[in-house]
């Protein structure tokens, strides 16, 4: 956040009535109410609707059944977490067994829901949930050793994400030189954007990823209907500089390699070839690139 | 994990689906996510955890159901809309009107407000979660969650306060 000094006095105001200021910061909001009749009125309207929310707006109960759907659920969940692997089986489990309770007690309107429950749709939306997730730099959430595939599960899921919300950038641009500030003013160090317009792979605007606690500069190219989304983090120590590597992951391609101590990896819907192809004209723009930087 | 969070779960999910039967799926759903999920470790704060969960839940699914009453794309737009509404709106609400509020008309005006300042005044006033968990569950900026739950508010003491 910036250092901009004084914000909105209703924010304060909420701030202090939420609990949410600091004693430095309470002490100030009540000298500024003591000396203003009209904030200190708006105050006490935050505060009688606040009261008057917890005290009397709805606050529905879960249905029994629903209790029990959800108790016999967790039962399930248990015994498979005490297995290997268990987040596979005992989502099947659990859906196999939901699945009878559903249908049971009701009837008509329910024909476009059941298309909700198909597994297609599902590991798509939970690829979803991932990429919002971590997006939203909820790290804290899955105390998981920070391993090199979680970031390719973040990047992944980033470029998922992207995909089905048709926003898969922040900044939206083909010109490297706006990108680049843009991703210096968010991320400390210099991210390489080159253009590769001409190869047939225009620039279509940056994004930050969020692996972990760590936020990725990530490029996004396009290649026909198909998007590629390429980000940049510090090479592993001793691989400063390694030949592309290709693999899959959830049916995406993924080609990664380091070059000049930063690696790169880069996720796609694209036909492996063309996704090869990519790999060869970035690295060759951003070697020119250093080549042509010293001399200005 | 989820049992204990059932209630604050179901509430969410209620308040943001506005039906029932769409919220026991909203947080069917949830649950198996959140299941799926654990695999993954150890959770710190369940209880905003499940409510993230169910969040975002919610949001696929009105996304997936009902596209036309929720508006998270354009969200721009969208502020400097309500932004506009609100100074248009008359600067004398009652005080005691609101404190006197009851609890069909603070459900309609809650209930009337769009989704994305919906949800920062029940996971606020009613979840009761701190900024900084309501900013994780809708992946946004604490200065964004502060200004949406501001907005909410006179949109709430306006209405409430001029009924």
């Amino acid at each position: 956040m910036t250092t901009s000094p004084p914000p909105d006095p209703t924010l304060l105001l909420q701030a202090a009535l939420d609990g949410e200021l600091d004693a430095a910061g309470m002490i100030e909001i009540e000298a500024r109410l003591a000396a203003d009749p009209a904030l200190a009125a708006q105050y006490a309207r935050l505060g009688a609707l606040r009261d008057s929310i917890t005290a009397r707006a709805s606050r529905p109960r879960a249905p029994d059944s629903l209790r029990a759907r959800i108790t016999s659920m967790t039962q399930t969940g248990g015994e498979a977490q005490a297995g290997q692997n268990g987040g596979q089986v005992h989502t099947a489990q659990v859906l196999s067994m939901t699945r009878p309770t559903r249908s049971e007690g009701r009837t008509a309107p329910r024909s476009n829901r059941s298309r909700w429950l198909d597994a297609p749709y599902r590991s798509l939306a939970a690829s979803l949930m991932l990429g919002i997730a971590l997006g939203a730099g909820a790290s804290g959430l899955f105390t998981e050793s920070r391993s090199g595939s979680d970031v390719e599960r973040a990047i992944v899921a980033g470029f998922i994400r992207g995909r089905l919300s048709g926003q898969s950038v922040d900044v939206a641009t083909s010109d490297r030189h706006t990108v680049k500030p843009w991703l210096a003013g968010k991320i400390p160090g210099a991210t390489t954007v080159v253009d590769l317009a001409k190869d047939g792979f225009p620039l279509v605007g940056g994004r930050i990823d969020v692996a972990g606690a760590t936020p990725l500069p990530t490029l996004v190219y396009q290649r026909r209907e198909h998007q590629i989304a390429l980000s940049e983090t510090s090479a592993p120590a001793g691989e400063n500089n390694s030949p592309p590597r290709r693999e899959r992951r959830d049916g995406y391609s993924i080609l990664r390699w380091t070059d000049n101590g930063r690696a790169y990896l880069a996720v796609s819907d694209l036909p492996a070839p063309d996704l090869d192809a990519f790999g060869v004209a970035f690295r060759r723009a951003a070697a020119a690139e250093r080549e042509e930087t010293p001399k200005r | 994990m989820v049992l204990p969070h059932l209630d604050d779960a179901y509430g969410l999910a209620r308040w943001l689906t506005g039906n029932q039967t769409d919220a026991e799926d909203v947080v069917q759903e949830a649950c198996i996510r959140a299941l799926a999920a654990l695999g993954a470790g150890v959770v710190e704060r369940p209880r905003a955890w499940v409510l993230t969960i169910v969040r975002n839940t919610a949001f696929t699914w009105l996304a997936k159901n009902r596209p036309k009453t929720v508006m998270l794309t354009a969200d721009e737009q969208f502020l400097e809309a309500a932004a506009a509404k609100e100074t248009r709106a008359p600067a004398n609400p009652e005080d005691e009107l609101i404190a006197s509020a009851g609890q069909a008309e603070l459900d309609a005006a809650i209930e009337a407000l769009p989704h994305l300042f919906r949800e920062v005044v029940v996971m606020r006033d009613i979840n009761g979660l701190s900024y900084r968990e309501i900013a994780e569950a809708v992946g946004a900026p604490v200065g964004t969650v502060m200004s949406r739950l501001a907005r909410a508010r006179a949109q709430l003491i306006d209405r409430l306060g001029s009924r």
